[in-house]
């Protein structure tokens, strides 16, 4: 496969056509995916050593995982729900690299939950799900059954991809060495998709400034349910008052930074 | 083997490692890199406009099939299966974005490939695609994959070796972009077979239905054929006129017992409708449904 995808390529430096044909292509997705998969079966280095975890520690850790699926699996369900959607070739592609990502993602969880013992790993993710993140999940889909492309991307690519990258950052600077190695794999893929989702939206509102208004109404019905699902974070994580991050604020000033909503 | 060993094959990573770590490493839109199409055929515009046309049949069933893998994904009933639709859905992308590549490739402005698709997907094509994207739509997952990775999968399987016998001389690079996605199809329907299986003997009351919706994509599919070899037959003869009347050699590329370099559009034609059609009923036959000879729609 060959795409420059090298650190020093820098496509912004090109045309919108080129940019988005450069991009959103499958060598550029395989080249970016390679540079960090590589030599990583099912997300970490098989040399590297797992460190056992007590009793708690490994159940707050299987439900975290739990959740972590839970969002994967909507972001799964939502980007492939998308692809009929896409409003053109460039798009399309992407979404369908996003589509393996996101499968890949709940892959390497699932086989995190396999190394900590759990034995059916979906069961175990049905029966620790955040309710939150569950509502958040039906509320997405909802908007991709309906066919609201602007909307479902703004939830999916924005908001979920911006708590997944706020959360899965804080976990990485914590977690054990395997669940680190997980995350840092995730969390690459994140930024790509974030970076669609942005893209695509800001386009789309530089010709149309009353758009953000209407994702400021979306907004406002989804960040309850992803600061509420934070609180389940904490509790999952096992951090008391003192040791919680501000988790919620990074999200926000996150989304807030990307000024499709303002 | 056990459906969990068996679905194991199919997972993000196994397909990372057999597919773009595997058969397309070092490959550029499927192809060696620096490979371009023939100059004698891009100087000919009866023969790349004939190109134009054939290509255009591979992306709109590749649409299609990207549509129907990416639609099935929250159809799906397990977290294996997800993972395999997602892989699918990806290499349907890819298939759509190598043979759009070729498209320009042949002169068409990145600007116009929609239009030129639109005018050139063959009508009983889009209708075979809308008997399986209705299926989809209606999140029928049992249907969609019969449909999908049985039907629309084998049919391409099958044409695809066929253009990759009668390029593998006269056009490399088509022959090569062409290989990796015989490797892709042989995956999809594998899963169609071995997956679909076991859900048809849970659901044996589906049968009926499913063999309707086979009945209508094959007619669809022969009468695609049908348009296809006709409209590309006097080209192929024209062709055949020229190079023998300037000494060309064409070769020889045999394909199931037959020189298809040599035989008659309307034997390759029959050649290839059988071909397909003897595929179907061995897979379908395999997960226990009946194959229904095409009849006209109502």
């Amino acid at each position: 496969m060959t795409a420059d995808a090298s650190p020093a390529f820098e496509p912004h430096q090109l045309d919108e056509e080129e940019f988005l044909r450069e991009v959103h292509s499958f060598s550029f997705w395989f080249e970016a995916v390679e540079g960090y998969l590589e030599g990583r079966p099912y997300g970490a280095d098989p040399e590297l050593a797992d460190e056992p975890l007590d009793g708690d520690d490994r159940d707050r850790l299987i439900t975290t995982l739990c959740n972590y699926c839970v969002g994967e699996v909507t972001a799964l369900d939502a980007s492939s729900g998308l692809v009929r959607l896409a409003p053109n070739h460039h798009s399309r592609i992407f979404l369908a690299t996003q589509v393996a990502d996101e499968a890949r993602h709940v892959e390497v969880f699932l086989r995190r939950l396999d190394d900590l013992g759990v034995l059916d790993g979906e069961a175990e993710v049905r029966a620790r799900a955040n309710p939150r993140l569950e509502e958040f999940r039906r509320r997405v889909l909802e908007m991709v059954d309906r066919g609201d492309w602007e909307a479902a991307v703004f939830a999916q690519n924005v908001l979920l991809e911006s708590m997944e990258d706020t959360v899965f950052r804080f976990h990485a600077s914590i977690a054990d060495p395997v669940t680190r190695q997980v995350l840092e794999g995730v969390i690459a893929d994140e930024r790509r998709h974030l970076g669609f989702g942005e893209n695509d939206l800001g386009r789309r509102l530089a010709r149309d400034p009353a758009g953000r208004e209407r994702l400021a109404t979306i907004r406002a019905e989804l960040d309850p349910l992803v600061l509420g699902s934070f609180d389940g974070v904490y509790r999952d994580l096992g951090l008391s008052r003192a040791d919680q991050p501000s988790l919620g604020r990074d999200y926000l000033a996150a989304v807030e930074r990307l000024g499709l909503t303002t | 083997m056990a459906e969990t060993d068996f679905l194991s094959q199919y997972s993000i990573q196994r397909w990372l490692e057999m597919c773009p770590q595997g058969y397309l490493d070092d490959t550029t839109y499927g192809h060696e890199s620096g490979l371009t199409e023939p100059e004698d055929l891009l100087a000919n515009d009866d023969l790349r406009e004939a190109s134009i046309a054939l290509t255009v049949q591979l992306i709109a069933g590749e649409r299609a099939a990207l549509a129907a893998s990416s639609g099935l994904v929250n159809a799906a009933p397990d977290h294996a299966s997800k993972a395999f639709l997602a892989t699918q859905t990806l290499d349907e992308a890819r298939h759509v974005e190598i043979f759009t590549r070729r498209l320009i490739d042949l002169g068409v402005k990145e600007e116009d490939v929609d239009s030129t698709v639109n005018d050139l997907a063959n009508p009983n094509l889009v209708k075979f695609a809308e008997v399986l994207l209705e299926k989809v739509g209606n999140g029928d997952f049992i249907a969609g994959v019969v449909g999908q990775n049985i039907v629309l999968e084998g049919m391409a399987f099958s044409v695809f070796e066929l253009l990759q016998a009668t390029s593998k001389d006269l056009n490399p690079k088509f022959a090569q972009t062409l290989a990796g996605t015989i490797a892709d199809e042989r995956r999809h329907v594998g899963f169609g077979e071995n997956r679909i299986g076991s859900l048809i003997r849970e659901h044996p009351e589906r049968k009926a239905d499913i063999e309707r919706m086979q009945a209508e994509m094959s007619y669809h599919m022969l009468a695609t054929f049908t348009d296809v070899f006709r409209g590309s037959g006097p080209t192929m003869d024209r062709e055949r006129q020229a190079a023998a009347a300037e000494g060309r050699d064409l070769g020889s590329a045999e394909w199931h017992g037959t020189d298809v370099m040599a035989a008659s559009t309307d034997d390759i034609e029959a050649l290839l409708a059988g071909t397909v059609i003897n595929e179907f009923k061995t897979r379908l036959g395999r997960i226990g449904i009946e194959y229904q000879d095409p009849k006209v729609p109502a």
